[in-house]
């Protein structure tokens, strides 16, 4: 478990460096691809609803740390998306990868716009509006494409988890 | 069964545990709690030189990212600004003249852009690293006196307040976000007000003024540097765009429309500048 837990606090600082120093210069529209969104929904579609929570209140709360929005905001949207990513792809019938894109997108997008009403409830009325749909459309679309990568770094922090669950059962 | 349903119970108890912990946060926040201030603080100073390596290695992809997404972008831009040149060649003298009535004007206020406050001039360094953040990182801290709270001007105008300091860096939030507000001063009139952000780039919203006194369009707005307030006086701030009054509640709100450009920011001036006590 120790090692699971060091393995997904690399993931989340390496996400926090990429999203810093490479993903924030990619703006389209004024919108840019959110790794730490990724890696939170890619850690639920790997690990479940409570590893994605986990991971993604983790990753929001490192995302916290970088800008000015209100601290805990990010972590709570984040861990929303995880969560959500988790659980939709544990009640999913059978597996394609269009389908893990579809889901990462679905959950990135309720991360968002999470983010951006929760926001808006605290004051950051300049979230909501035609940004909020650029922002959505955008991460949506990274989202899909950087998933599957993500997964598979998810499932190496898995590792000694995945045996762990089997000795359980 | 039992095992899944203990799981399920479990996993329910650990996200709620996280939602009341980050409600948490966000109350703490919203009041002020010092050691969150302190953890950016401490993540700027890491993450800087680190952030600047890796922006260093990945420089060529967003280069090749810009060149792919915005070639038509740059490829209009490019026209425009030739046009542009070429007008603003012939507009060089009359800029000049509109520069010089609007320092006149200033002074004839009594209004000295900055005053005899010291400046540091630094470099835009960083943008901001989320989707909905208004800030910017700029190459000077606490090692070149900044600290928290201070103005930050470019040659135009008002452009935002430093948030963060770390010993050569600072994060500076926009005054465009709408997460704090500005008083001014309407120069020429005795109309004070409080302006704030609206997430629009160019537009302030302005407001509290006393429907009695009188404004218009086109007017200076300056930043009224009254007592407790985070900005020196008569800092530049835009010029009235539209009025308008609501004399039930004795209210005049107004749209500034900033003299400074908030985007695309190369420079910008730290005014080393603290409120008294």
């Amino acid at each position: 478990m120790p090692k699971t837990l060091l393995r997904y606090a690399l993931l989340v600082a390496t996400a926090a460096i990429v999203q810093r120093a490479l993903f924030s210069a990619l703006r389209i529209d004024g919108a840019v691809p959110d790794a730490l969104l990724v890696l939170a929904v890619a850690s639920g579609i790997a690990g479940g609803a409570e590893r994605g929570a986990t991971v993604g209140f983790f990753s929001g709360l490192a995302l916290d740390l970088m800008t000015a929005t209100p601290f805990g905001l990010g972590a709570v949207a984040y861990l929303a998306a995880g969560a959500l990513a988790g659980a939709l792809d544990t009640a999913l019938v059978r597996s394609a990868r269009w389908l893990t894109m579809a889901v990462a997108a679905l959950s990135a997008v309720v991360g968002v716009v999470a983010f951006g009403l929760i926001g808006t409830l605290l004051g950051q009325a300049q979230m909501l509006g035609g940004h909020l749909v650029a922002v959505s459309a955008t991460v949506a679309v990274t989202t899909a494409v950087l998933v599957l990568p993500t997964v598979r770094a998810c499932r190496w922090a898995e590792h000694d988890a995945d045996r762990l669950r089997a000795a359980v059962r | 069964m039992a095992l899944t349903t203990r799981r399920s119970g479990r996993t329910r108890f650990t996200i709620l545990l996280l939602v009341l912990t980050a409600v948490t946060l966000l109350t703490l926040d919203g009041r002020g709690f010092g050691p969150i201030d302190s953890a950016r603080s401490g993540v700027l100073k890491v993450l800087s030189p680190v952030g600047d390596a890796a922006s260093a290695v990945f420089e060529p992809v967003s280069n090749a990212w810009n060149g792919a997404f915005r070639q038509g972008d740059l490829e209009a831009e490019n026209d425009r600004l030739r046009e542009e040149n070429e007008r603003l060649q012939g507009d060089v003298t009359a800029g000049q003249v509109a520069q010089q009535q609007l320092q006149q004007l200033l002074q004839n206020e009594g209004i000295t852009f900055t005053g005899d406050n010291p400046r540091v001039h630094a470099r835009v360094v960083a943008g901001s690293v989320g989707n909905f953040g208004t800030t910017l990182d700029l190459d000077k801290g606490s090692s070149s006196k900044v600290a928290k709270g201070m103005a930050v001007v470019t040659g135009e105008g008002l452009i935002g307040k430093v948030i963060q300091v770390s010993d050569d860096r600072c994060t500076v939030e926009l005054v465009t976000s709408g997460n704090y507000q500005v008083g001014f001063t309407a120069v020429g009139t005795a109309a004070v007000g409080v302006a704030q952000g609206t997430g629009s780039p160019t537009v302030l919203r302005g407001f509290n003024i006393d429907s009695s006194q009188k404004v218009e369009a086109n007017q200076i707005v300056v930043t009224g540097g009254t007592r407790k307030s985070s900005f020196p006086p008569d800092l530049p701030i835009g010029t009235i765009a539209t009025v308008r009054t609501n004399e039930a509640a004795r209210e005049t709100t107004v749209d500034i429309r900033l003299f400074a450009r908030t985007t695309d920011l190369t420079y910008a001036d730290i005014v080393l500048w603290q409120p008294a006590g």
